[in-house]
């Protein structure tokens, strides 16, 4: 017995001063990483696990001195390593001060001295002042992780899985299988092929494919690369790299500042400090938004589908920070400011030219005021980037609503998204939220077919919802397409008829595109509908009006027993819209693209009358004139600039003189011809809402800043169409009650 | 005979405790161990999963933050294992990792001795580790 | 209605020598040659009015939407909404922005900004019933300030012409005269 304690004995410290010596390094690797910002996680671990295993070993040993040592020191690695607190320059001193004692406490207790070490008091009580906060919340939940995986993670494990999530990589699920009697040789060479892509979180045994000889092993990998290029980067390795899904999130919500690029030193350990047992409960409630939500559910009695209790976004981490969209408006009013500045900035410019005074002074007026220019503009470009958010917000959103859906409908769905990284403007993003949702909830409602429909067309059980997401110049395209049954163009086409939406003729010589175009008119697809078309179309009306609202347009293509493709095109900014200007009665309108389908030239001998309104034939067919002069009351009243009184000042009556053009706008399957003085050609925009006092004013979207202080009105050609579509007759009526 | 694994990535460790459990004064009052040991030692869970198949193990005794596998895959592998799943599993680890000793405890560890110890808890929570229904079934198993 | 609203009031000037209570700023500005006045608290700015755009079938009193640093402000001609004689604008015409209902930011079309009084609530006398005429719901009360409550003739700092024209404009103040002090939330309602 004395043999083998004396043997223990001294392994302890032999051991100890190995480890010792190893912490010198170590902390010379942190010092390193300190100073140049890239802190090498590993290292901090293997620090608080030769800490860990220092404590223990003094504590077997009778080793007081070490043991209360290494307990503090142990308690600030792990709070480091679990990042409470963060790595300073004063949290360094503290540890190389404690790997500098280290070694004198082994001398004297090699020696069985017992002498005061007042410099070792000293670094324990500022040890011990230094203990870290709470970690950030997790955002794990987020992805469809294995229970049994998550069960078996330690503490730092999920420390650092946390970490990687937060810091946006991707999880990988590697599956191994490795030889017994080669698997040291082999893990390091996987480990050093993964290491320079990411990080390894655990290694687990799966138990099960292996023999005696070998054994088969999960591995969880946070990496920065796409699962192509690590399946390439571990060709060598005998991996298979799945990709960990993403779950669908609730709501998206901030994430508090990592702590290791914001955490401020507190107190004279310059660690962040805060009461411990409060970060240990946050710990404990933050496991159970490890777990999948079946088992948060089934832990809570089953008490309805829970929520993670962190919905931290994905994105809103590291170096972002949340910005209050009112404020950058203001931002961008700030701009418009400058922007007036600058035409005042240029009249001077001009100014001094023509003044001839000093052609040195003007040439360099001229140049500071081009580079304002330049400045201004990225300015404006920059503020507007800033409202950018990727689609996944919201695509998160559907995946939730998909297969809660599905489930209901008891329908197999696979929602494969694409593109969900993006980006349009935040109120955009916004606005798509309810539209979206509705297409989705059509295309499983009416688009997929139950199972055994489908089985019966030899088509796989499981139904697929694509939702792909792509940039296409300026503009952002969003795809959802089933492989469900398709519209049935034949009963749209005779519901239509009935409705008298379409004439028996018209439905016999409207192209197939027509047809499918008519699920956007009011009325032809009502709830009694919902089971005769067996398409989706179902409030697509409201749909397409949403999406005209946020200047996009939508399309929509079918095929019978194959399937439905809706395309959305948007404006990638709600500010910006691309329109064509055009001058009536001398002023200037703008007409969003997006519901502009062609612009002819007005024959006046063309014109006929039909029903007290007046109409032209376009390519054989009928389309109703809006004179927007008359409409607007410009024609031969017009008033242009700050004259209240009105007679005789600026614009008296229209040139008649020249031609005129017809602009053709299109909502759905509807068209109507607006009437204009001048094609003044196409510009972007930034539109800009009305006052309230103007809400109950119809016929514009907004107004837009032309330069110069100008102004011209956004027209609204949604609901022009919808003003024009009742008899000409009652319009005017209701007109005339509104002035009178 | 009863074998048992030792899993500990310090080797001082190990040797602590293959002292505590070898060298058990004879008149010692101590819960009684059984007469022959058999100590074997992991120095990572790896090494674990390379020994565990290949003999037949009375107790495992294992830590829990130890690179690579941990402490609590190793527990998972044995609860998961046919074979190994009757093996009782001591933990050893030190106090302040609750969460780990309860997330352990729940994948089916039996018994937790908290770092540090005296020789007289570990041999105490060994034989009472042995004396479980688990260690029990497997002692009368083995004969 | 000039007539009505120049009629001496000597019992007033009685009642603010007594009790004058606290001071409140009020802007003075012209509309169709009456003096009208505002708290400046609810003015935000005085703008020389920008281009205006009419905004086809607004209500008949909305001049139009103007730009202010970005923003669109609808700009309401008070002449017409206090149901004015209309005339021409002139140089002098100004945009006072105040804030309307639901924070919506409002330009109001006034001819000219005549001055500052600083006038007690003692002052103010309920004079809405004694005006019977279309303006009475937007009335707050009257006043007869006199030169001595003149804090700034000329509010916007013009050149000395233009502080001439404000004393002048503002004669019937000076003389005892009245000012009809407007209910800026009943006009804008």
């Amino acid at each position: 017995m004395a043999d083998a304690q004396d043997r223990a004995r001294e392994e302890f410290f032999s051991e100890a001063q190995e480890i010792v010596e190893g912490l010198g390094r170590d902390l010379l690797g942190l010092d390193e990483g300190q100073r140049t910002g890239r802190v090498d996680a590993e290292l901090v671990n293997d620090l608080f696990r030769a800490v860990h295993t220092l404590k223990g070993l003094a504590g077997l040993f009778g080793a007081n001195r070490m043991s209360t040592l290494s307990h503090e020191l142990e308690g600030l690695l792990d709070d480091m390593r679990l990042g409470r607190v963060e790595l300073t320059p004063t949290v360094l001193d503290l540890l190389f001060r404690s790997a500098e004692l280290y070694d004198r406490i082994l001398q004297n207790e090699k020696e069985g001295r017992d002498q005061a070490m007042p410099e070792v008091d000293d670094l324990i009580r500022e040890l011990h002042r230094g203990k870290g906060g709470a970690p950030p919340p997790s955002p794990i939940g987020h992805y469809e992780l294995d229970p049994g995986l998550l069960a078996v993670l330690t503490e730092y494990e999920e420390h650092r899985l946390r970490t990687n999530i937060a810091q946006g990589l991707t999880l990988f699920r590697l599956r191994v299988q490795f030889q017994l009697a080669t698997i040291d040789q082999a893990l390091d060479d996987l480990k050093a092929a993964a290491k320079p892509h990411g990080e390894i979180i655990t290694y687990l045994p799966t138990g099960a494919g292996a023999d005696a000889d070998s054994i088969e092993l999960d591995i969880l990998m946070a990496c920065k690369l796409t699962g192509a290029e690590l399946e390439v980067a571990l060709a060598l390795n005998g991996v298979a790299v799945e990709e960990v899904a993403r779950r669908p999130v609730a709501a998206v919500s901030s994430s508090p500042v990592p702590f290791d690029r914001g955490a401020t030193a507190e107190g004279a350990a310059g660690t962040r400090v805060r009461d411990g047992s409060e970060a240990r409960r946050r710990e404990a409630l933050d496991v159970a938004s490890l777990l999948p939500p079946q088992m948060v559910q089934r832990e809570a009695g089953g008490a309805g589908p829970k929520v993670p209790l962190d919905v931290a976004s994905i994105r809103s981490v590291a170096q972002t920070v949340r910005v209050d969209i009112q404020k950058l408006d203001r931002l961008m009013n700030i701009v418009g400011e400058l922007a007036i500045v600058k035409s005042s900035l240029t009249r001077l410019s001009d100014r001094l030219r023509a003044a001839h005074i000093s052609r040195e002074l003007s040439s360099d007026l001229h140049r500071l005021q081009r580079t304002f220019d330049r400045h201004l503009e990225s300015m404006q470009k920059g503020i507007l980037e800033v409202r950018m958010v990727p689609l996944g917000q919201v695509f998160d959103k559907l995946a939730r609503v998909v297969r809660q859906i599905s489930r209901d409908a008891d329908k197999h769905v696979n929602l494969v998204i694409t593109g969900a990284e993006t980006e349009v403007d935040k109120l955009i993003v916004e606005e798509l939220s309810d539209p979206l949702m509705h297409m989705m909830r059509n295309a499983i409602d009416h688009g997929i077919e139950s199972r055994s429909a489908r089985e019966a067309v030899g088509k796989p059980a499981m139904g697929t919802i694509a939702l792909n997401a792509f940039q296409k110049g300026n503009h952002v395209v969003i795809e959802i397409e089933d492989d469900g049954g398709g519209i049935d163009t034949d009963r749209l086409l005779d519901a239509a008829v009935r409705r008298g939406v379409l004439a028996a003729d018209e439905a016999r010589t409207s192209s197939r595109r027509e047809v499918l175009n008519l699920v956007f008119i009011p009325g032809m697809t009502t709830k009694s509908d919902v089971s005769e078309l067996s398409g989706r179309g179902v409030g697509m009306d409201v749909v397409k009006t949403n999406i005209s609202k946020l200047g996009g347009v939508i399309d929509l293509g079918s095929e019978r027993g194959i399937g439905t493709k809706v395309t959305i095109t948007l404006p990638i900014t709600l500010a910006i819209i691309s329109a064509l200007l055009v001058d009536v009665a001398g002023r200037t309108f703008a007409l969003p693209l997006a519901n502009v389908q062609e612009a002819i030239v007005l024959e006046p001998d063309a014109v006929r009358r039909i029903d007290d309104r007046e109409v032209v034939t376009l390519r054989g067919t009928t389309l109703p004139l809006c004179f927007l002069g008359q409409l607007f009351e410009l024609d031969g009243s017009a008033v242009v600039g700050a004259s209240p009184g009105g007679a005789g000042a600026g614009h008296a009556v229209t040139k008649r003189n020249g031609k005129r053009f017809v602009v053709v706008v299109s909502v759905g399957s509807r068209k109507l011809g607006l009437v204009v003085d001048t094609l003044i050609g196409e510009q972007d925009v930034v539109i800009k809402a009305l006052g309230a006092s103007l809400k109950s004013v119809r016929g514009f979207a907004g107004a837009t800043e032309l330069g110069d202080q100008r102004i011209g009105l956004v027209l609204d050609a949604p609901a022009l169409l919808e003003e024009l579509s009742t008899s000409p007759r009652d319009a005017r009526q209701a007109s005339e009650a509104r002035d009178g | 005979m009863v074998r048992i694994l030792v899993v500990e990535d310090s080797s001082a460790m190990r040797s602590y405790i293959r002292a505590a459990l070898e060298e058990a004064p004879p008149d010692s009052s101590d819960a009684p161990l059984p007469s022959e040991l058999e100590i074997v030692e992991a120095a990572s869970g790896f090494d674990a999963l390379r020994l565990l198949p290949r003999g037949s193990y009375g107790l495992v005794i294992t830590d829990i933050n130890m690179p690579d596998i941990n402490g609590l895959e190793l527990i998972k592998f044995v609860r998961d294992s046919e074979h190994l799943r009757s093996v009782p599993v001591l933990i050893v680890s030190t106090q302040s990792g609750e969460r780990d000793r309860e997330r352990g405890l729940a994948l089916g560890a039996d018994r937790f001795l908290a770092k540090p110890f005296t020789p007289e808890a570990l041999r105490d929570a060994v034989s009472k580790s042995l004396a479980s229904p688990r260690g029990a079934a497997r002692s009368g198993g083995d004969g | 209605m000039a007539n009505l609203v120049r009629r001496p009031g000597a019992g007033l000037r009685r009642v603010r020598q007594q009790d004058r209570g606290p001071l409140v700023e009020y802007l003075a500005f012209a509309l169709a040659g009456e003096p009208y006045a505002a708290p400046v608290s609810l003015v935000r700015e005085i703008l020389k009015p920008p281009p205006l755009t009419p905004v086809p079938r607004a209500p008949r009193s909305v001049l139009g939407i103007v730009s202010v640093r970005g923003q669109l402000v609808t700009v309401i001609d008070l002449r017409r909404r206090l149901r004015l004689a209309e005339a021409q604008p002139t140089r002098r015409a100004r945009i006072l922005l105040v804030d309307g209902e639901a924070g919506e930011t409002l330009g109001l079309f006034v001819d000219e900004v005549l001055a500052v009084y600083r006038l007690a609530d003692g002052e103010v006398e309920a004079a809405a019933t004694a005006l019977g005429n279309e303006v009475a719901p937007y009335i707050a009360g009257i006043a007869r300030p006199g030169a001595a409550r003149m804090a700034i003739a000329a509010p916007l700092g013009a050149g000395e012409a233009a502080k001439k024209r404000a004393t002048m404009a503002s004669a019937p103040a000076e003389e005892g005269g009245v000012v009809i002090l407007l209910d800026l939330r009943a006009v804008l309602a």
